[in-house]
């Protein structure tokens, strides 16, 4: 798994590349809730995630109930196909704000 | 490597070329003396201590210390000295001084005069209130592995100065030490590592026993857990409740490990608790995300799927919180139950919608991904249409051979996770 942050907009853009597994969730896990301490708005762009499990949503998990106890924005931006069946499957579409595009995802904090 | 500044006068000092036989005996005491403490020791500090008080005594020096490398602190730590002034417990910077250079080119060091070497640090002499006017250091370590370094500080007789063979002694107890220590090491971290087995082997009998134990044919409720390392995230569970009906349950915690295997034994615990009095599976599910959600930590939440079966009727009622879609086979036709509400321990005060399916003579399978996700070669996964295929193959076995087949069949494949089934028939009834 690799990852970048960037800051577009006054977001955070956290950007996973290949597997979210037990081996690579920890490092999610860090990086998700170093950006979300940092008190701006965070939006994840899981185009590029191959495979998601249960140790890597459950980082998700984690960051989005740190984000509203700040009372700060987390959302999910363009989620590939594969990633969001495990969401959509799992009914945590329910619990994640979706954007279908990174755009759409800045344009929402608006 | 032995640094040689100082050979001439080693010679100018007269000694003989040949080292006495005295002294040859001498040395072998002490090597010998040094490998059986080594050998024996049931303390490494005080079998340190004292052979570093041998080899001083042998080589008749003012004062020695013995110092092993903090990396984390990238320090020399001293755990053993001998002199007037004991330093144990002093810190060095690691790379400063003699000791530093020793270490850094992993080299015996013979410093006739440390007035002359520019390396030498006087924090140790500051600390001991000596003075230091010739230095012997040996490093120690272990295959690839630095130890640290062990010194001696001025030869009393003579020119009061070490010379060359000075450093075989020192550097046979550095070698003792640094294999002593290893052992020591190593040994720590095996009973270390065979106390952390036993204790997970101990959460895994635990855990086997929060399983319901498995009931003879033609008990209509069946089911297997296959961890996939001592502990598991999985569990299923099935209970008659007073009307005559059976609760059953089957849930996943995310990650695994011991977090994921206790926070299964609570989720477990708390079900086996419940059901007796709450027989909707949507109330149940829906009172256990609350208890959940109360202690959730790390993000770490539970798929669940529960339901009651009517023995009677063949109808069951199903509730899905997040878990993979159970598979009803029944007259030759899948259908599937998918999630109506999000995973346990996440979002507290979710409503979590109940359906009712008549089984019809046929059967219910719940499972775990580990299922669905194992491999029937890499990066290709069973799926449910891969489960679903397989269903036929069995389905003239009886409950509790049929599920134990499944459960074979699918662990021939490449495990990637806990592998649980639970399978509900209504076939008895049907007959």
């Amino acid at each position: 798994m690799e990852h970048t942050v960037r800051e577009e907009q006054g977001n955070l853009v956290v950007r996973f590349e290949g597997d979210v597994d037990l081996e690579h969730s920890p490092k999610a896990r860090e990086v998700l809730l170093e950006c979300v301490r940092g008190g701006q708005d965070v939006l994840v762009d899981l185009s590029a995630v191959s495979y998601i499990d249960s140790s890597g949503v459950a980082s998700l998990v984690e960051a989005f109930q740190a984000s509203k106890q700040k009372g700060t924005r987390f959302a999910l931006v363009a989620v590939n196909a594969a990633a969001l069946r495990v969401l959509e499957l799992a009914r945590l579409d329910k619990v994640f704000t979706i954007h279908e595009s990174l755009a759409e995802g800045i344009r929402g904090g608006a | 490597m032995v640094n040689a500044p100082n050979e001439k006068k080693t010679l100018e000092q007269g000694a003989s070329p040949t080292i006495a036989a005295g002294e040859i005996e001498s040395a072998f005491a002490l090597l010998a003396e040094m490998t059986r403490g080594f050998a024996e020791s049931q303390d490494l500090e005080a079998t340190l201590e004292r052979a570093l008080t041998s080899v001083a005594k042998h080589l008749d020096a003012e004062a020695g210390s013995l110092w092993l490398l903090d990396l984390d602190r990238e320090e020399l730590h001293c755990r053993a000295s001998v002199g007037p002034n004991p330093i144990t417990g002093l810190r060095l910077p690691m790379t400063k001084g003699i000791i530093g250079r020793s270490l850094a080119e992993n080299t015996c060091q013979c410093v006739f005069d440390v007035s002359q070497d520019p390396a030498f640090s006087t924090k140790a002499d500051d600390e001991s209130g000596m003075v230091t006017r010739s230095l012997l250091c040996a490093p120690m370590s272990f295959s690839d592995q630095r130890i640290g370094a062990i010194e001696l500080i001025n030869q009393r007789g003579g020119d009061g100065h070490f010379h060359e063979e000075d450093v075989y002694p020192l550097q046979v107890l550095a070698s003792s030490a640094a294999l002593a220590i290893a052992n020591n090491r190593m040994a720590a971290s095996l009973v270390e590592a065979e106390r952390a087995r036993r204790e997970l082997e101990l959460a895994a009998e635990i855990q086997r026993n929060l399983l319901p134990a498995a009931r003879p044919d033609p008990f209509p409720v069946q089911g297997l857990n296959v961890p996939a390392r001592t502990v598991s995230g999985d569990f299923f569970d099935f209970i008659p409740i007073a009307d005559g009906r059976i609760g059953f349950c089957l849930g996943d915690v995310s990650g695994k490990g011991i977090n994921a295997a206790m926070l299964m034994a609570k989720t477990a615990s708390l079900y086996r608790c419940m059901v007796k009095t709450i027989p909707s599976p949507a109330e149940l599910l829906r009172l256990l995300n609350d208890e959940i959600c109360e202690t959730a930590t790390r993000g770490m939440f539970v798929t669940m799927a529960a339901g009651v079966y009517d023995p009677t009727t063949g109808a069951i009622r199903l509730a899905n919180a997040g878990h993979e879609p159970p598979v009803c086979h029944a007259e030759g036709r899948f259908s599937i139950f998918e999630a109506g509400a999000p995973p346990l321990g996440i979002v507290p005060g979710v409503e979590i919608p109940e359906v009712e399916l008549d089984l019809n003579g046929g059967s219910l399978y719940i499972f775990s991904d580990g299922l669905t996700e194992a491999e029937t070669k890499p990066g290709d996964q069973l799926g449910r249409a891969g489960f679903e295929a397989l269903l036929p193959k069995f389905a003239d076995r009886p409950l509790a051979g049929r599920v134990e087949a499944i459960v074979d069949s699918v662990s021939q494949l490449a495990l990637k996770d806990d592998l649980t089934l639970l399978a509900v028939s209504d076939e008895a009834r049907s007959r």
